[in-house]
C-alpha cells in the first residue's frame, strides 16, 4: 500500500503486526482510552443524525434521575443535565451473563426542490433513497465487564459509517471502523476540458489548443454540461489499546484514508488584464487521488509519583497523480509585435508530492510535594519527500521571441524540458523538528497556586535546491510554462552570466527553506478568593526567531487576567482580559537577495538598477508590531429549576505599527442561550448569536513607468517616486454575522414531537479609499466612474427548518416522520456575472459559484425496530 | 519591549523546576512510601468498622419510597451486598477535605436513599465497569470510590459538604472534584490536565461528563454528545461553523476533539500535537510536504491564512482574495493595485487578479509548489 516510488519505508505490514500482536496479549486490569489523543475519527454522524446515536437516546426516563429532588441537577458550571434516557437492560444471550439490545432504523429519503445546491450538499450526499438511519448493536456482560457493539448509518454510498468495537472495561479495546465523508465544492461548475479527473486536461475538438478565439472559447463554455466538483473521503481504521503488565498500558492504532475526486484549481499563460486579446487565465479542474496512511503508537505507565508516556505518529502521504497537464486555447503574441516565433499551448502543475512523517514524543510527569507536578515532554519530529522532479517546461520547439539580431530572446525547449535541464532529479526535501517542554505546577495551599512553563520548538528546513541548468549553464526556470517570455521580451525566468541579454534578469535561483524556533515562557499564578471565585494572572513571553525572513526576532509579551466566580447571583461567570505586545529587531523589507539571481556572480546592474523587491514600509502582518487586547466573559446563569441562560461576550482589538501591510483588526460579538426542561417530555432550547469584525489594510501602487527605466525603481520608501503617497491606498473588511436557533421537543407518551429552526445570515462589505486615482488598477475614464467605496455586499444566508413525528406503535416498533426545508441566498462579487457568461476575453473561469437562491427539501418516514 | 531576556528566562524556569524536584522530592518519596494515595484517605484516619449494615439502615429514612423493593428483577440492583465499599481494582476511596472523619458505609446504604440514582448510574459504562471490576477483585466498588466516605453524609444527609458532590450547589471545590477523577485517570490523555485553561479556569470534569446517567452512548458525556457539550460554554465557536466555509462539524462528520484535547495538551488552544499545523496536517497530509518552494506564512502556520472556525470567504480565508494576499505583497506592477468593483465579472474592466478564485487562479500551488518553475507557485 505504501511502497510507491520506491524510496521510503513500507509500515504497514509492521504496524499490523504489531497490532496482532499486542491485540494476543494477556491483558491485565487496568486501562484507560486514549481517543483524546489522537487527531480524527472522535465523531460519527451525518446530516441525518449530527450525534451519530439520536435513535438511542428517546425517550426520556419519566421517573428522571431521583427521587430525593425535582428535575435534574447542574454541572459546577450551571448548565442542566439533561434527563436520562430510558435504556433497556438488554435482553439475555443464551443461558450465560451477555445481555444484548439493538435498535434498526431504516426507510426512505425523498430529496426536493434544489437538490443540487452547493451549500444544501456541501457535506452532505441527499439522494432519493432508501436509507439506514441507524443500526447498533450492543452486546454486555456484566460479570466479565467484556462487551462487543457496533454501530452503522448509511445515507448513501459515500455517507456512511460503520463502527465494531469490542473489550473489556478496564482491560482492553479493539476497533475497527469504515466511514465515507462527502466534500461537494461546486455543483455548478461547467468545465471546456475532457480528462476531468484526470491528469491530462484536453480541449474539445471544436477548440484548437494555443489558436482558438474568445468567442469560440464562449460558445463552448456556454454549451459546456453541467458537473459536480468535489471529493469523498474514504477511511478505515483499526486499533487497540489495552493493558500490556502491570501499570503498563499500550495502544495501536492504524488508519487508511482515501481521498478521491476533483477540485477547482487555476492554470496559467501570462497576465491578460494589460494585454486585451493575449496571455490565458484559465480555471481548470484538478484530480484527487489521495491515500494517507497514519500509524499510531504509545506506552504509558500512571504510577502514583510517574507518569510516563512515549508515542510514535507516523503518517505516510501518497498522490497517486503528481502532476496536471492542461491545454490552453488562447493564442499568445508578443508585445513587441515581431513575427510570433512561439506557441505556447501547454501547461503543467506539479501536484502535491509524497510525503513521509515520523514524530516521537516523549511525556514525563512527576508528583512533588506541595501539590505540585513537574512535566517534561520532548519530541523529534521529521517530514520528508523525494520525489522525482517534473521538467521546467512541456512546451516543444522555441518558446520566447526573437526581435533582430543579436536581441534573440528565444530558448529551446528542448533545453528545458527534460529532467536534464534540473541540478537535480528529484527534491530531496526535508524538515526535521525538535520540542521540549517543561512545566513545573504548585498549589501548595487550596488558596494558591501557581506555574511555570518553558517551551521550545524548532523547524529546521533542510531543502537546498538550486534552479541551474547544466544543459544550457543559465540559472532560473520557465514562467508560466514559457508564456510569459513569449509575450514579454526577456521575462522568460532566465538569468545567464554569459549573456548580456540575461545577464541582469532577476529570476528566483534558489528555495527559500524557511523555519524558526519558538521559545515561550509562561508564569501563572491563581488565587482562591472565598470558597467560589477565583483570580489568575499569566505572563507570557514569545521569543520567536523566523529563519530568512524580514525578521530574525519577534518578541510577543502578553499578560492575562482570569477572575471566576462560581456564585454571582448564583451564576458561574468566567472573564478574561489579555494584552499583548509584540515587537522585534530592525524590520527588514528585503532579506530575499540571497535567493535571486543578484547574488550569482555575473550579474550585472542594470543602468537604471535594481527595482526593490517591496516597499520599505510593508510590515507583514506575522511579523509586525502589534498591541492586541481580548477580553471573553461567560456567564452561566440557572434560571429556576428548569431552565438556563447563558450568554457570552467577546471582542478583541489588534493594532498594527504598519503604514503598508495590515492595520488593524476588530471583533465583537455575543450570543445569548435559554435552555428548558421542565419536565423529562418536554425540552426547548433558543438561540441568538451576533458578531460584528472589522480589518483594515493599506497598501500602495508603485509608478509602473519607472519599473526597468527609471532609477526611481530603487528607492522603496513610501513617498519615493517608486512608491508615492498618491499611489496609497486602503480597504476594508467588515463583516456582519447573525445567528438564531429554536429547538422544541414533546413527547406526547406515544408520539413524540420535534422541532428546530435554524438561521444563519452573513454580511460582508469590503470597502476601500485612496489617495487619488493613481492607486487603482484602472485609472480610465470609465472604470474611475465605476470605482465607487466598496464592492457589492456579499451574502450568505440559509432558514432551516425541521419537523419530526416519531411513533410508538407497539413497545418494540416505531415509526418516524420527518422533513427538512431550507431555503438560502449567497452572493459574492467574485462571481459577479458568471451566471451569464464564464468567459471573458483571454480568461475562461469554471465555477458559477454557489446559487443564489434555492430551496429544497426532505421528507422522510423510518421504521425503528428494537431488537 | 524585550522585559526580560530568553536566557534569563530559561535560567528562572529550569531553576524552578529543579529546585521544585528537589525541594520537594523528599516529601514526594514520603507520599510514595505511604500506604495511602495522594488524596485518598489519610493513612493516620483509621475507617471504624464498628457499624453494621443494618445499624446504618436503622439510621437512614426510608426515602426510596419503596423503589428497590418495585425492581426486584432489575439486573443493576442485584449487584449490592453488604460490604463496604471497595475499590475498582486501583481505586481507593478519596479523602473528603469536608468531612475527614467520615467512614465508608457501602453502596447498599447509598442506595437505601439513592435508588433512582443507582439505576440510571448502572446504565452508565463508568458504573458497568465497576461492577465489571468488583467482579473480579472482590465485593462491590461504587458510591464512594467517586463521592468518599459517606458516613457524615448519611447522618446529616442535607449539609453541604459531608459527601464528595460534584454539581453546582456542591461544597466540595473543582480541585477536589478532578483529584477523584484523577485518582483513576490520570496520565495518558490527561498527562497534561495540570495547568491547562480549563484547569486553571475552574472547570471540573462533571462540566463535561456524567458518569451517573447514559447521557451519551459512549464518552459518559455531560450532554448528548461532544459538540453539544463544547458549545455549553464555546457557542461562539459553535456558530461560527455555519458560516459558508466551515469544516464538517454542523454536519455530524467532526467532533471538536477531532483537533483539540479538552483534558490538556502543551499547546494553549489544546491542540492534540505539537503546533497548529501538525494538527491540520493529520487530515490534509498533502499540505505536509515540504515543498521545493514553500510560502513562508504557510509553512509558519496555517492561520495566517485560515480561520479554521469558519469563515464567510472560500475554503476559510481570514479575508477575501486580493485582500489577503495584498496584506503582504506590494513588489512592482501588478500585485499593489487597489482592486476596486470595475475590476468585478460586471464591472466595465474585468480582472483576473479579482474574479473567482483571483490571485489563485494562477499562483494556484500557492501552499507549496514541487516544480522546478513554481518559485511563484504558478506551476
Amino acid at each position: 500500500m505504501l511502497a510507491l516510488k520506491g524510496n521510503r519505508t513500507t509500515p504497514t505490514v509492521a504496524a499490523l503486526g504489531l497490532l496482532i500482536g499486542l491485540s494476543g496479549m494477556q491483558v491485565a486490569s487496568a486501562s484507560d482510552t486514549s481517543g483524546t489523543m489522537r487527531v480524527g475519527d472522535m465523531q460519527y454522524g451525518n446530516g441525518l443524525d449530527l450525534r451519530g446515536w439520536t435513535p438511542m437516546l428517546h425517550p426520556a426516563d419519566p421517573d428522571g434521575m431521583s427521587y430525593l429532588h425535582p428535575g435534574m441537577l447542574r454541572t459546577p458550571t450551571g448548565a442542566l443535565y439533561p434527563y436520562p434516557p430510558m435504556i433497556d437492560a438488554g435482553k439475555p444471550l443464551g443461558s450465560g451473563d451477555w445481555t444484548y439490545s439493538g435498535l434498526l432504523e431504516f426507510g426512505y429519503l425523498h430529496v426536493g426542490g434544489d437538490r443540487n445546491a452547493e451549500y444544501f450538499r456541501q457535506y452532505d450526499d441527499w439522494k432519493s433513497s432508501a436509507v439506514l438511519g441507524l443500526f447498533a448493536l450492543d452486546f454486555n456482560n456484566r460479570q466479565t465487564g467484556s462487551y462487543v457493539d457496533f454501530r452503522g448509518s448509511r445515507v448513501s454510498g459515500n455517507d456512511q459509517f460503520y463502527r465494531l468495537r469490542g473489550g473489556k472495561y478496564g482491560s482492553y479495546r479493539i476497533e475497527g471502523f469504515y466511514r465515507d465523508m462527502p466534500h461537494t465544492v461546486s455543483t455548478s461548475a461547467y468545465p471546456i476540458w475532457n480528462g476531468i479527473g484526470g491528469t491530462d486536461l484536453t480541449l474539445p475538438a471544436s477548440l484548437l489548443a494555443g489558436a482558438s478565439t474568445p468567442a469560440q472559447v464562449a460558445a463552448v463554455s456556454a454549451a459546456a454540461p453541467r458537473r459536480s466538483i468535489g471529493l469523498v473521503r474514504t477511511r478505515a481504521g483499526l486499533s487497540y489499546e489495552g493493558t500490556l503488565y502491570r501499570n503498563w498500558i499500550g495502544s495501536a492504532a492504524i488508519t487508511n484514508e482515501k481521498r478521491s475526486g476533483t477540485r477547482l484549481w487555476g492554470g496559467s499563460m501570462f497576465f491578460n488584464y494589460p494585454f486585451p486579446d493575449n496571455g490565458g487565465v484559465l480555471e481548470t479542474v484538478r484530480p484527487i487521488d489521495f491515500r494517507t496512511t497514519d500509524i499510531n503508537l504509545s506506552v504509558r505507565n500512571v504510577g502514583k509519583l510517574w507518569h510516563f508516556l512515549a508515542t510514535y505518529n507516523g503518517s505516510f502521504f501518497r498522490n497517486h497523480k503528481n502532476h496536471l497537464d492542461f491545454e490552453s486555447p488562447f493564442a499568445l503574441w508578443n508585445v513587441v509585435g515581431t513575427p510570433q516565433v512561439a506557441n505556447i499551448e501547454n501547461g503543467q502543475f506539479s501536484l502535491e508530492p509524497n510525503n513521509d512523517y515520523h514524530n516521537i514524543r516523549l511525556d514525563l510527569s512527576r508528583e512533588l510535594k506541595g501539590n505540585g507536578q513537574f512535566t517534561i515532554a520532548g519530541a523529534w519530529g521529521t517530514m520528508r519527500q523525494n520525489d522525482a522532479l517534473l521538467p521546467p517546461t512541456t512546451c516543444t520547439g522555441t518558446g520566447g521571441i526573437f526581435i533582430a539580431p543579436p536581441v534573440d530572446y528565444t530558448f529551446q525547449c528542448a533545453n528545458w524540458n527534460t529532467t536534464g535541464a534540473l541540478s537535480q532529479r528529484s527534491a530531496n526535501a526535508r524538515i526535521d523538528t525538535g520540542l521540549l517542554d517543561a512545566r513545573v505546577t504548585f498549589r501548595p495551599t487550596p488558596k494558591f497556586g501557581w506555574h511555570a512553563n518553558l517551551r521550545w520548538y524548532r523547524e529546521d528546513n533542510k531543502t537546498r535546491y538550486l534552479a541551474y541548468n547544466p544543459l544550457t549553464g543559465q540559472y532560473g526556470y520557465i514562467s508560466e510554462n514559457g508564456s510569459q517570455g513569449s509575450i514579454v521580451p526577456g521575462e522568460t525566468g532566465i538569468f545567464d552570466p554569459t549573456n548580456p541579454l540575461y545577464q541582469s534578469y532577476m529570476v528566483s535561483v534558489r528555495n527559500v527553506p524557511f523555519g524558526y524556533t519558538d521559545t515561550i515562557l509562561e508564569l501563572a499564578t491563581d488565587w482562591q478568593i472565598g470558597r467560589k471565585t477565583s483570580l489568575g494572572v499569566t505572563y507570557t513571553y514569545d521569543h520567536n526567531q523566523p529563519k530568512y525572513r524580514e525578521r530574525k526576532r519577534v518578541d510577543d509579551q502578553r499578560i492575562k487576567f482570569d477572575w471566576v466566580s462560581r456564585d454571582v447571583i448564583g451564576a458561574t461567570v468566567r472573564l478574561s482580559w489579555e494584552y499583548a505586545k509584540r515587537d522585534g529587531d530592525k524590520y527588514n523589507y528585503d532579506p530575499y537577495a540571497q535567493f535571486f539571481s543578484e547574488s550569482l556572480p555575473g550579474y550585472v546592474e542594470p543602468a537604471t538598477g535594481v527595482a526593490v523587491h517591496t516597499v520599505a514600509d510593508m510590515r507583514k502582518y506575522d511579523l509586525s508590531d502589534r498591541t492586541e487586547s481580548k477580553a471573553r466573559a461567560i456567564v452561566t446563569y440557572p434560571w429556576g429549576e428548569s431552565a438556563t441562560l447563558s450568554a457570552t461576550f467577546y471582542g478583541n482589538r489588534d493594532n498594527y505599527d504598519a503604514l503598508i501591510g495590515r492595520q488593524d483588526t476588530r471583533t465583537t460579538g455575543s450570543t445569548l442561550q435559554w435552555d428548558w426542561q421542565p419536565t423529562p417530555a418536554t425540552t426547548m432550547n433558543v438561540y441568538l448569536g451576533a458578531e460584528t469584525s472589522r480589518m483594515g489594510i493599506s497598501n500602495v501602487a508603485d509608478n509602473e513607468a519607472l519599473v526597468g527605466a527609471d532609477i526611481g525603481q530603487t528607492d522603496p520608501n513610501l513617498g519615493g517616486p517608486l512608491y508615492p503617497y498618491a499611489n496609497q491606498w486602503w480597504e476594508f473588511d467588515r463583516e456582519r454575522n447573525r445567528n438564531a436557533g429554536l429547538s422544541f421537543s414533546h413527547d406526547f407518551s406515544r408520539v413524540r414531537f420535534d422541532l428546530s429552526y435554524n438561521y444563519t445570515g452573513s454580511l460582508g462589505r469590503v470597502g476601500y479609499d485612496y489617495a487619488s486615482l493613481a492607486a487603482l488598477a484602472y485609472k480610465g475614464a470609465d472604470a474611475a466612474a465605476a470605482v465607487g467605496d466598496g464592492f457589492p455586499d456579499n451574502k450568505y444566508r440559509t432558514n432551516t427548518l425541521d419537523l419530526g413525528m416519531s411513533f410508538s406503535l407497539t413497545r418494540d416498533v416505531g415509526v418516524r416522520v420527518f422533513g427538512r426545508y431550507q431555503t438560502g441566498a449567497f452572493s459574492d462579487w467574485h462571481y459577479a456575472g458568471f451566471n451569464d457568461t464564464l468567459s471573458y476575453d483571454h480568461r475562461i473561469y469554471t465555477d458559477k459559484g454557489g446559487q443564489l437562491h434555492y430551496s429544497a427539501s426532505l421528507v422522510g418516514v423510518m421504521l425503528n425496530l428494537k431488537l | 519591549m524585550r522585559v526580560i531576556s530568553p536566557f534569563l528566562a530559561v535560567v528562572a524556569c529550569l531553576m524552578l523546576g529543579t529546585g521544585g524536584l528537589l525541594l520537594m522530592s523528599y516529601g514526594a518519596q514520603a507520599q510514595q512510601a505511604a500506604p495511602a494515595p495522594s488524596g485518598s484517605v489519610p493513612a493516620d484516619h483509621v475507617f471504624s468498622h464498628q457499624l453494621s449494615q443494618s445499624d446504618i439502615a436503622r439510621m437512614l429514612p426510608a426515602t426510596d419510597m419503596g423503589a428497590n423493593s418495585t425492581r426486584p428483577h432489575n439486573p443493576h440492583s442485584a449487584a449490592m451486598g453488604d460490604s463496604t465499599a471497595t475499590p475498582f481494582d486501583a481505586a481507593s476511596i478519596p479523602a473528603n477535605p469536608l468531612a475527614p472523619n467520615a467512614d465508608p458505609v457501602g453502596a447498599k446504604t447509598c442506595v437505601a436513599c439513592h435508588a433512582q440514582e443507582n439505576v440510571q448510574a448502572s446504565h452508565s459504562l463508568h458504573v458497568a465497569s465497576f461492577r465489571a471490576g468488583a467482579a473480579n477483585s472482590g465485593p462491590q466498588a461504587a458510591c464512594e470510590s467517586c463521592h468518599g466516605p459517606g458516613s457524615e453524609h448519611a447522618k446529616d444527609p442535607t449539609a453541604p459538604g459531608k459527601i464528595i458532590a460534584f454539581t453546582h450547589d456542591a461544597k466540595t471545590s473543582p480541585q477536589v472534584q478532578a483529584g477523584v477523577c484523577l485518582s483513576c485517570h490520570a496520565g495518558g490523555a490527561r498527562q497534561h490536565w495540570i495547568g491547562s485553561i480549563h484547569q486553571t479556569r475552574d472547570l471540573s470534569c462533571t462540566d463535561c461528563h456524567n458518569p451517573m446517567a447514559k447521557l451519551s452512548p459512549e464518552g459518559v458525556l455531560a450532554k448528548s454528545s461532544i459538540n453539544e457539550v463544547c458549545s455549553t460554554c464555546h457557542q461562539d465557536i459553535r456558530a461560527k461553523f455555519n458560516r459558508r466555509s466551515h469544516m464538517p462539524l454542523p454536519e455530524g462528520q467532526m467532533a471538536c476533539t477531532d483537533c483539540h484535547n479538552p483534558h490538556g495538551s502543551i499547546t494553549k488552544p489544546l491542540l492534540k500535537t505539537d503546533t497548529v499545523n501538525e494538527t491540520c496536517y493529520t487530515c490534509h497530509a498533502e499540505k505536509r510536504g515540504p515543498f521545493l518552494f514553500e510560502h513562508a506564512p504557510v509553512r509558519a502556520n496555517c492561520l495566517n491564512c485560515h480561520d479554521v472556525h469558519g469563515s464567510n470567504q472560500q475554503t476559510l480565508l481570514v479575508a477575501p482574495i486580493p485582500m489577503l494576499c495584498q496584506q503582504c505583497h506590494t513588489m512592482t506592477r501588478h500585485p499593489n493595485d487597489l482592486q476596486t468593483r470595475a475590476g468585478m465579472g460586471t464591472g466595465p474592466s474585468p480582472d483576473e487578479r479579482l474574479m473567482g478564485r483571483g490571485c489563485l487562479s494562477c499562483h494556484t500551488n500557492i501552499h507549496g509548489s514541487n516544480n522546478p518553475s513554481g518559485p511563484k507557485f504558478h506551476k
